[in-house]
């Protein structure tokens, strides 16, 4: 009956709305995952075996990862094989949100490479957010 | 932050959204319609199709196209989801008022409850004067306010948009050429014409996310609608069935950034309104001067609202007749074949001479003055017979018609009866059929800049005029690979093709990263040609060697937004002073490297990104289709401040490298 059936909609929509609410960054079952990568030294380089785009000073149009076309975060764009960000989880598309603590979403592109490749570091700490994520949680709850 | 919150409230009305489609879904199914629900379906994917398009296009003409794609499509969610809304509703009173007194409703309304037969409605020619003011022409304030206009035209749940025109101060009437025809409409339509206008000199580039979501949030949910969401949110409130009505979650849809429509007048037509002329009517204003989206209108609208009611342009009902002649006793009758159409009961011979359009024996009328009565039982007949009387000039004539059977004049009666109703339903569309031209298929609007020549596209600048040429013929090869959808390359592509075949095209989806880069044989082949910097179909070698490449990207990245992925997969036409470049190039010694790195590339997982083969040129865009090479070193991680090979003028170097960091067309990329 529709009586039934609107209430248990509206139930539907209070509990989503109470859940919601309770997201926030710091919880970690949710949308985001730390990524902790070990330089690798080439030579007389560190590298850490992946690439980025995107900034503040990039046009966000040409993003292919990012869901919204005005997001102009830093996404990972390639990440080379065997190397060490994919031995330590980070997958193309992520969306940088920290690197060390420093903030990653309101950065130019050049200030996010240098906070990735400071050369007295031999170890970031990343923390990303993966599409999937969202969508598996998303899908979870229909 | 602020930041995280507004994306929750984003994903929250999202998910909200779903789950609204959910129970219109689940209404649908209750219903068992299907039909309301394939519509809604298709709208809400022409939606994501227009949101996407409004992403991803750059040009103010195409937003501003998406952008009214959107909101029609918008407006015929509402529609449809306020219709299930009601049939619900309906269906529910009817179980309530079935259980209450434990009858059956019955299903037929008694007879004298005739529905009037439906017709077509056509609006026409629309035309909207403006009143600019005086001081509006002769002011030269540089560029002209221009507004981008069109017409939402709603009848029930059929919802039509015109042809957006711009408008600015050189224009004195807004001209809508649009014939809109409305196939099933009831004589007491109501229909609805909108005026929407954007304001076309905006920015419509993303701001902040937070401005943006909260702008879109307190203007598309209305306070009405807000309170409905609010009244939705609290499920203790009201009662079901006072809510089933009001509640139906109306979501203003996915936040979009682009030119965003406001109403600026509107108005109903209806049945009186219709006229086989033109007519002028008001409009009602919404807005005023201070509104971005303000054009001044003069307060009325000109058209031609035409009707052609079914029972005008269809035969309500066909049939054997007998028509008693007069005179003669016995009286005799002729067989005729009748049909009933518009005013008139045509009688034919035969059946056979209706369908071979000729010529009807007679006509009787049958309009609005004719008195249809059926007269007792003739004692020489077992049926009734039909007095139809009509006046001609001061005389009345009357006809007597006879059928076989008593339920044929039943059905005849029946139809006259109808054919009555319509009519004073109808009221002057009955008088004469009105003519309603059928708009002619349109054509997709093709979408183009307003200059569609080269001369137009090239932006002359002296240190990079040949990148420029090359970049727009590349894009232009692009476009017409869009358009054509085959491999054939133009025809001057012959002239740098080395394959005969012609290369061949790796299409790859967007968002299939792992997909293994197939790549053509003629990159390879292509090495051993004139051209050996060339490593991948992909990659192009700009005209100077010492370009960081900043024309390029621009061309490869806008691929990211085309719909067909364009991995530009032609090799990009050369003019002489590039090949002078590149031989100056090869002779540098950078042939060794950049042939490393042209290793056909087994697995890529970015296709669409250009390899850049000039290696300490791609300081900025340095993603590479071969993963084996590029990654251990053989590239200097991209960094615009170190790089290993030395360049001829490094002022000039790095004035290209400043170039493009700030050219916002390009999206760079670093190897970390």
């Amino acid at each position: 009956m529709v009586e039934w059936e609107y209430n248990n909609y509206l139930m539907v929509v209070k509990v989503l709305n109470d859940f919601l609410s309770k997201l926030d960054s710091q919880c970690s079952c949710v949308l985001q995952q730390r990524i902790e990568i070990r330089k690798l030294r080439q030579g007389e380089h560190l590298i850490l075996g992946f690439s980025i785009g995107g900034g503040i000073d990039q046009d966000p149009g040409q993003n292919p990862f990012s869901e919204d076309k005005s997001d102009k975060g830093i996404y990972v764009t390639r990440v080379t094989p065997e190397g060490p960000a994919e031995v330590a989880g980070l997958m193309m598309g992520d969306k940088v949100m920290q690197v060390n603590g420093w903030d990653m979403t309101m950065v130019t592109h050049d200030q996010a490479r240098k906070r990735l490749t400071k050369k007295n570091e031999d170890v970031v700490r990343l923390l990303v957010t993966r599409k999937s994520l969202e969508q598996a949680v998303k899908h979870s709850m229909m | 932050m602020p930041m995280d919150r507004y994306a929750d409230m984003e994903d929250k009305l999202r998910i909200l959204e779903d789950l609204n489609m959910m129970y219109i879904r689940q209404i649908a199914l209750s219903l068992q319609d299907s039909d309301i629900q394939k519509k809604i379906d298709h709208e809400i994917r022409m939606r994501d199709g227009a949101c996407k398009l409004l992403a991803a296009c750059s040009q103010r003409d195409q937003a501003l196209e998406a952008a009214k794609s959107l909101l029609t499509c918008n407006t015929r969610i509402m529609a449809y989801m306020s219709e299930l809304q009601r049939m619900k509703e309906a269906q529910v009173m009817q179980r309530v008022a079935r259980r209450s007194d434990g009858t059956r409703s019955s299903d037929a309304g008694p007879m004298d409850d005739r529905l009037p037969c439906k017709g077509k409605v056509a609006i026409s020619d629309l035309r909207i004067p403006l009143m600019w003011k005086d001081t509006e022409y002769f002011k030269n304030k540089g560029e002209l306010h221009r507004c981008a206009v069109f017409c939402l035209l709603q009848v029930g749940g059929e919802i039509h948009d015109t042809d957006m025109v711009m408008v600015d101060r050189t224009l004195t009437d807004i001209c809508f050429d649009n014939t809109i025809v409305f196939s099933e409409a009831s004589p007491g339509f109501e229909l609805r014409v909108e005026l929407y206008s954007c304001c076309s000199e905006e920015d419509y580039s993303a701001g902040s996310a937070p401005r943006k979501l909260a702008s879109k949030l307190s203007s598309s949910l209305g306070r009405s609608a807000g309170k409905k969401l609010r009244v939705a949110m609290d499920p203790g409130a009201c009662s079901p069935t006072s809510n089933a009505g009001a509640a139906t979650l109306l979501l203003p849809g996915p936040a979009v950034a682009g030119p965003k429509y406001h109403l600026l007048a509107h108005t109903s037509l209806s049945l009186s309104h219709v006229q086989d002329s033109f007519r002028t009517h008001d409009l009602s204003i919404s807005g005023n001067e201070e509104c971005s989206y303000w054009v001044p209108l003069y307060g009325s609208v000109c058209c031609r609202l035409a009707a052609q009611p079914h029972c005008m342009t269809q035969q309500m009902m066909s049939g054997c007749l007998k028509v008693k002649q007069l005179g003669g006793d016995p009286p005799s009758w002729r067989n005729v074949y009748g049909v009933l159409k518009g005013t008139n009961l045509f009688c034919y011979h035969r059946q056979e001479d209706m369908e071979a359009n000729v010529e009807p024996a007679f006509t009787i009328a049958i309009n609005k003055e004719t008195r249809i009565r059926a007269s007792e039982k003739d004692p020489h007949s077992k049926a009734q017979s039909i007095c139809i009387s009509n006046q001609y000039g001061g005389e009345e004539v009357t006809h007597t018609l006879s059928t076989d059977s008593r339920e044929e004049t039943h059905r005849w009666m029946e139809a006259f009866w109808q054919q009555f109703c319509d009519m004073s339903q109808w009221k002057q569309c009955c008088d004469d059929l009105m003519k309603i031209e059928l708009p002619s298929p349109r054509k997709p609007a093709l979408v183009t800049s307003k200059q569609g020549s080269l001369y137009h596209e090239i932006v002359i600048d002296t240190s990079d005029d040949i990148s420029t040429v090359t970049d727009i013929l590349t894009r232009r090869m692009q476009e017409l690979e869009l358009r054509s959808q085959l491999g054939t390359s133009p025809p001057w592509m012959s002239l740098f093709e080395e394959s005969p075949g012609g290369p061949r095209t790796p299409r790859l989806a967007r968002h299939s990263p792992r997909s293994p880069h197939r790549l053509p044989h003629s990159p390879l082949s292509s090495l051993r040609c004139p051209w050996p910097g060339l490593l991948s179909s992909d990659a192009s070698l700009t005209s100077d060697s010492d370009s960081p490449c900043s024309t390029s990207p621009c061309s490869r990245h806008r691929g990211w937004a085309e719909p067909l992925s364009l991995s530009s997969p032609r090799f990009r036409p050369r003019t002489l002073s590039l090949d002078a470049k590149l031989s100056t190039l090869r002779g540098r010694g950078y042939g060794g490297v950049l042939q490393c790195s042209c290793q056909p590339p087994s697995s890529s997982s970015l296709a669409p990104i250009p390899a850049q083969c000039i290696p300490q040129a791609t300081l900025s865009c340095s993603s590479s289709t071969s993963s084996n090479s590029s990654s251990e070193g053989s590239h200097s991680p991209s960094s615009l401040d170190g790089t290993p090979f030395s360049r001829p003028s490094s002022a000039r170097r790095s004035l290209r490298n400043l170039r493009a960091k700030l050219d916002p067309r390009n999206w760079l990329q670093s190897q970390v």
